[in-house]
């Protein structure tokens, strides 16, 4: 797998390179700014870009608007966006730059290696990982005034856990509960809240982060 | 329209009035054979008119009412000295200048005006003074808020991540010694490190969001404010119509103020929606923060509103409240400033 990193930070930009190498995971450059990016995705294959949002020259979220470029350029190209505090707007404006391929973690995540690497395998594979915070505020944002409200808190577990594009083994270990259960759960919520109850794998993430991001 | 720029239309219309009848009055002259030039009167009268009005205008352009009239009084006088004698220079018949005795009277009045002036206790003074009291009190105002808001960053700073971090190496040096002796629980004492990391990062995050939310910083007061909107459990309309940003400290303080705002709505109202509309019109920043909850919102209970009318005053900024029982409740806060010329976004529907 090939890395493009964006990170001003030299800190955080060279933890992060040796953090990846260390799990067999190539980086291709590791940049300081955005300004390079483009070029390279124009001529190199990358499998993924990893970028801080906070970046110079205005230190506003220049690193997110050029994922999305990215992303507006190279249609499905992964993106995994690293910030020090996350917002359900920047969720927003990032699911909306294309179907899947997408992460939205805080810096914090990093400290957890395992589920990190496993984190940037999944969104260069195509999935969806967003921040539990970011889909914790998206649940509750939804919470007082739609069919959300009518989920059992257990079942309101499940979903964050599903919008945060863990797989059935992954929320039945987090919950310390059964697959079997974790099934029931989703069966009963996609019927709750009217979602086509066939779908599976990534498109199922999809379908809650729609869920939640429209309605 | 204002009354200065009316003036300036109708003294334009007067121009052009002065310029036909002239001309029309010459020609009747030229058509009657004429004779004694009376047209020198239709000339004079408009003259006067013209010159008199282009004098007062500049006179109350002043910027000060005390300036104001001594302003317009000079520069009538130096009209009128001059009409005296060009109205003796146009009489045909032989006369006395007597047009000195009437310049010596424009001079005393104008002399007594300028006396009075000085040794009067001069109203500027007192707006002044006024003003110096509003001051005195909104500084008074800040130096306490600011006070307050530093001993609270330095209480969180010091019980939350300080002692965090202070865990945190004390655990890292304990693994240090037990690495080879006793590899599991060094192990053990690492993720107990790891740990404090992340729940000081997670405390100074908060602490930090609290001085100003990096989203502020990122995309400005109307974002923010959309960010704001997103996170909250009420369903929020953001609609805004800003030309520019306001500059970091009026900004800064406009989006606490609505975030205190719409805190009050999510825990006191009971509302199932609310809105915010941001504008800016007349050099003023506006935010109204509205609800459909049960209304009875009041400045004087809670320190929630009182602190966003301190926190504005600084800013010379107002709140103004109407919440009736039975609701529905509309603040709405406004902050003279000016704004940079970058455009913000329309709006935006946060459901």
């Amino acid at each position: 797998m090939r890395v493009v990193i964006a990170e001003d930070l030299a800190l955080l930009r060279d933890g992060l390179t040796r953090l990846l190498k260390a799990h067999d995971i190539e980086v291709a450059a590791a940049l300081a700014d955005t300004a390079a990016l483009p070029g390279i995705l124009d001529s190199e294959r990358v499998d993924l870009v990893i970028a801080d949002v906070r970046m110079p020259p205005t230190f506003t979220s220049e690193g997110l608007v050029a994922a999305i470029e990215a992303r507006r350029a190279h249609p499905g190209l992964p993106v995994l966006v690293l910030s020090q505090y996350v917002e359900q707007l920047y969720a927003r404006e990032l699911l909306s730059s294309g179907e899947g391929a997408l992460g939205y973690l805080l810096k914090d995540r990093v400290a957890d290696v395992p589920a990190f690497i496993e984190a940037v395998r999944q969104v260069a594979a195509g999935g969806t990982v967003l921040d539990p915070k970011v889909v914790a505020a998206m649940v509750t944002h939804h919470q007082a005034r739609s069919p959300v409200d009518a989920l059992t808190p257990r079942e309101r577990d499940v979903l964050a856990l599903m919008a945060e594009g863990q797989a059935n083994s992954g929320i039945a270990a987090r919950l310390v509960i059964t697959e079997r259960a974790v099934g029931k759960h989703i069966n009963n919520i996609f019927a709750k809240l009217g979602l086509p109850a066939d779908t599976d794998g990534h498109r199922r993430v999809l379908a809650v982060l729609e869920y939640l991001q429209n309605t | 329209m204002k009354p200065d720029a009316i003036w300036g239309r109708a003294l334009r219309i007067q121009a052009v009035l002065a310029a036909v009848t002239s001309t029309a009055s010459i020609i009747a002259w030229a058509a009657t054979g004429g004779g004694s030039f009376w047209p020198r009167w239709v000339l004079f009268g408009w003259g006067t008119a013209l010159a008199a009005q282009l004098a007062l205008r500049a006179g109350l352009r002043a910027p000060t009412p005390r300036g104001r009239w001594l302003g317009a009084h000079w520069r009538l006088s130096a009209v009128l000295a001059p009409l005296e004698i060009v109205i003796w220079l146009l009489i045909d018949t032989p006369q006395p200048f007597w047009p000195g005795w009437a310049i010596l009277g424009i001079a005393i009045a104008l002399g007594v005006h300028i006396l009075v002036q000085r040794a009067l206790p001069p109203s500027r003074e007192k707006e002044l003074a006024q003003r110096v009291d509003v001051l005195t009190r909104s500084r008074r105002g800040v130096v306490d808020v600011q006070s307050a808001e530093l001993k609270r960053i330095e209480r969180d700073l010091h019980d939350g991540a300080q002692a965090r971090i202070v865990s945190l190496a004390m655990n890292l040096g304990l693994a240090e010694q037990l690495a080879q002796r006793d590899p599991d629980a060094a192990t053990e004492l690492i993720s107990e490190a790891r740990q404090s990391a992340l729940t000081a990062l997670d405390e100074l995050r908060t602490v930090m969001s609290g001085i100003q939310p990096p989203v502020l910083n990122d995309r400005g007061l109307v974002g923010a404010v959309q960010a704001l909107a997103l996170d909250l459990s009420v369903l929020t309309t953001v609609t805004a119509d800003l030309p520019g940003r306001p500059a970091v400290p009026v900004e800064s303080a406009a989006y606490l103020a609505v975030a205190e705002c719409l805190a009050n709505v999510a825990k006191h109202s009971q509302a199932r929606r609310a809105w915010v509309t941001l504008g800016y019109a007349h050099g003023r920043l506006s935010a109204t923060v509205g609800d459909n909850g049960v209304g009875g919102a009041d400045v004087s209970r809670g320190t929630g509103l009182a602190g966003v009318a301190r926190r504005l005053e600084v800013f010379d900024g107002t709140i103004t409240i109407h919440s009736p029982a039975g609701g529905p409740t509309e603040v709405t806060l406004e902050i003279p400033c000016e704004l940079s010329s970058q455009k913000t976004s329309p709006s935006s529907e946060t459901d």
